[in-house]
């Protein structure tokens, strides 16, 4: 048995959170089989409180006063980010779109600890919600599917768990902060999804206007309308379309959830909602009761999330390290590898490597570097299920000379394979003549083209490498 | 005489007469009297293999409250659920499926090692003091021990004093040799010479049980020795072998003295993952001279 830390930060569109996570890893293979190490148990060990996320301008975070959030949060916890071996700092909803996002991220998760990895993107948000929330949980304990709800102040995140596989991952831009009220009830600021909806409803919002709650509440009922198409109540609204976050999925309807589950800000305000109708500055209350008038609350079972606002801090503190297959290859001293981009082989392409073809695995890796500027990459297949000695020796060989000849100088060949075989084809390539790169296979994950790996220090006496799948999209 | 290929046209025929039948009755099959068929019945087409996966997938139970959830269930486990019932007995589709599961356990434990992959692996053969089957299957002593001609023919064809002696042998399951060892056998060896041990002569013993390893290793005065062998077949997979290695392995030893590797094959460790992990591990052996309990500490 083994533990680490882990640290979760999330940057929201109007929240701020921190917390700190104790991950515990156990070898449960037993005494006459092949080590099979898993992480047995999840603990939130400190939550901070609620920070509202600092801002200069409309367009820009505030990167020092975030910086001192994230500190204070660590010496209260009592922590260094020398303690944390894993984490994840995540960008999400309109922060994810400010002009300064990506340098935000990169200045946090280099502060907060070296194994701490940035992510960004809406579907990558959408995951990490649904499992913080206990979506992802409760759809392995009931084998149901379940849908995961994250309203925030400007993005719906919207994850489908069927049997806890990833079905469907979805974001539009309904949020609670989408329009923004001064104390005297005036209106501050209208979003552009929310002028939108507006508009499709026929009601004009200007700045300064007084706050009228009967055409507020039109406007929050049909963003709670959009939601009830989204998940296949009634036909698709027309809006849809328009309000589709950038970078996000296109989202397949489902058939019929088991269970809903609501997390995110206006979360609390469906489950518990407020009797003061501007009580945030913002139309989250209203949003909250739309709703839970809606035919979401009626027509599903409403599941009971463990985190609401809280949910995406502690998915990405909990639930975006994995762990790799215990029967792996690596060289030393290579860790962590951060950022690598993947280029993921289908069935038929990894066919022609098992039959020793390089041509058309190479076209596709060069294509691939045509479009993007990377010295390193990640190859990555689903793997054969019971290979052949001989197709391995072929597909071994074909891998590293295709990557001798892509790779620069110097550059390890790297592998991710989701069948159990990556042990077999690491060995297999470094005794190849002449090989003098180094070598990283490991297996028992499953990444998909145009996601990116982050990969920790060896754990468990070198048996697993921790590895974080994610995206890095920025709006 | 009745041999294979006239089994095959009686099946054939057999075969082509439901055909015709179906054909005639309009894509039908005829009303054969009786008790009409239950509305939805899932008749499993003759030409299909009832043992397969695929067909074992499919849920018997009529009419089941939640066919989603049953049929996830089953996918999580190999035990024969959500078969139904006809009154208080099996369906014949699941009674003929166990009949048919337990000739494939038996055909693993009477048949013998496939020959080709013997000579296909270059493999020199040795058989233990039991005369036959029957005799290895009684008396579980006698498949321990090598008699002297055995002995010398090991002596004669191995080289001595190897840091590995690798073994493979029959066992209780014949199939669980033919599915694994050509995958297995050819990663270790590689993997073990390209660390630089010195890997001695394979070969296979017939009628062999996992301490026959010991009298070898006393033969070759093998500092490690590793058998590969069958193991007994359930009614889930003939299918699984198992590796048993010692360090500096003698006859009469304690059982506790031996490192395991189990669940070899498709739905357990890979075949090949297995021959790259057994490198490591052997090497792990190799390097603190000790195998079983005492490596574990």
């Amino acid at each position: 048995m083994q533990t680490i830390m882990s640290v979760g930060i999330d940057v929201g569109t109007s929240t701020t959170q921190v917390v700190f996570s104790r991950l515990s890893m156990d070898d449960s293979g037993g005494f006459f089989s092949v080590p099979r190490v898993s992480i047995v148990d999840k603990e939130v060990v400190y939550k901070s409180e609620v920070y509202l996320t600092p801002l200069v301008s409309d367009v820009w975070i505030d990167t020092d006063a975030l910086k001192e959030i994230v500190a204070g949060e660590y010496a209260r916890a009592g922590f260094s980010p020398s303690d944390m071996s894993s984490g994840a700092v995540i960008i999400t909803g309109e922060s994810a779109r400010k002009e300064n996002a990506d340098a935000v991220l990169e200045s946090l998760s280099g502060f907060a600890g070296d194994f701490v990895v940035s992510a960004a993107g809406p579907d990558m948000e959408s995951l990490i919600a649904g499992k913080g929330s206990g979506a992802f949980q409760y759809s392995i304990d009931h084998h149901a599917r379940v849908a995961n709800l994250d309203i925030g102040g400007g993005t719906t995140n919207v994850v489908i768990f069927d049997d806890g596989a990833v079905t469907a991952r979805g974001c539009l831009d309904i949020g609670g902060r989408l329009i923004r009220v001064d104390e005297g009830s005036g209106l501050v600021r209208i979003s552009p999804a929310a002028a939108k909806v507006a508009a499709a409803e026929g009601i004009q919002l200007r700045p300064g206007q007084k706050a009228d709650l009967v055409s507020l509440t039109r406007v929050t009922d049909r963003m709670a309308r959009v939601l009830e198409g989204y998940l296949g109540l009634g036909p698709e609204d027309v809006l849809t379309p328009a309000l589709k976050t950038p970078g996000s999925s296109d989202f397949e309807r489902p058939g019929h959830p088991d269970a809903v589950f609501f997390s995110g800000g206006v979360a609390d305000l469906i489950y518990h909602p407020a009797a003061e109708d501007l009580k945030y500055g913002d139309i989250g209350v209203l949003l909250g009761r739309s709703i839970r008038g809606s035919r979401l609350c009626s027509d599903f079972h409403m599941g009971e999330p463990g985190e609401t606002i809280r949910a995406t801090v502690v998915g990405a503190g909990s639930y975006t390290t994995t762990i790799s297959g215990s029967t792996i290859s690596y060289s030393e001293d290579i860790f962590p590898l951060k950022n690598i981009p993947v280029v993921k082989l289908d069935e038929a392409l990894q066919a022609s490597l098992f039959r020793g073809e390089k041509d058309e695995v190479a076209a596709r890796i060069r294509w691939y570097q045509a479009q993007n500027d990377v010295s390193l990459l990640i190859l990555a297949m689903p793997g054969k299920r019971d290979p052949g000695y001989g197709e391995m020796k072929l597909a071994a060989a074909a891998i590293y000379e295709i990557m001798d000849q892509l790779l620069p100088a110097g550059a390890p060949v790297l592998l991710v394979i989701e069948c159990d075989i990556a042990k077999a084809m690491g060995q297999m390539i470094r005794q190849l003549p002449g090989m003098d790169r180094q070598v990283v296979a490991i297996d028992s994950i499953q990444v998909s083209d145009g996601e990116y790996v982050d990969m920790g220090r060896p754990l468990m006496n070198g048996m697993v490498i921790p590895v974080v799948v994610k995206t890095l999209i920025f709006g | 005489m009745i041999n294979e290929a006239l089994i095959e046209e009686i099946v054939r025929q057999v075969i082509a007469e439901i055909q015709a039948r179906e054909a005639a009755a309009g894509g039908k099959a005829p009303e054969s009297g009786g008790y009409p068929a239950a509305s939805g019945s899932r008749d499993v087409d003759i030409r299909t293999d009832i043992t397969s996966r695929e067909v074992k997938a499919v849920p018997l139970v009529d009419q089941p409250e939640d066919p989603e959830a049953l049929s996830r269930m089953m996918r999580l486990t190999t035990a024969r659920i959500g078969v139904g019932k006809a009154g208080s007995r099996l369906k014949t589709q699941t009674m003929l499926a166990l009949r048919a599961d337990h000739a494939v356990a038996r055909d693993a434990v009477m048949l013998d090692v496939d020959p080709e992959v013997i000579r296909r692996l270059q493999l020199f053969s040795v058989q233990t003091l039991c005369e036959d089957k029957n005799q290895f299957l009684t008396r579980p002593d006698l498949g321990r021990r090598l008699g002297e001609e055995a002995a010398a023919k090991i002596a004669e064809k191995c080289e001595m004093r190897p840091d590995v002696q690798l073994i493979v042998a029959d066992g209780l399951s014949s199939t669980a040799i033919n599915a694994n060892i050509e995958k297995v056998l050819p990663v270790l060896i590689d993997g073990l010479n390209s660390r630089g041990v010195k890997v001695g002569t394979p070969f296979f013993i017939r009628f062999g049980r996992v301490a026959v390893e010991d009298q070898v290793a006393e033969i070759l005065g093998a500092k490690v020795v590793c058998i590969f062998v069958g193991e007994r077949p359930g009614l889930g997979s003939a299918e699984s072998m198992s590796a048993y290695i010692a360090y500096n392995a003698r006859v009469g030893m304690p059982e506790a003295r031996r490192t395991v590797v189990s669940n070899i094959h498709k739905d357990g460790i890979t075949a090949v993952e297995a021959g790259a992990y057994m490198t490591d591990l052997i090497l792990r052996i190799l390097e603190k001279k000790a195998s079983g309990v005492e490596l574990q500490n």
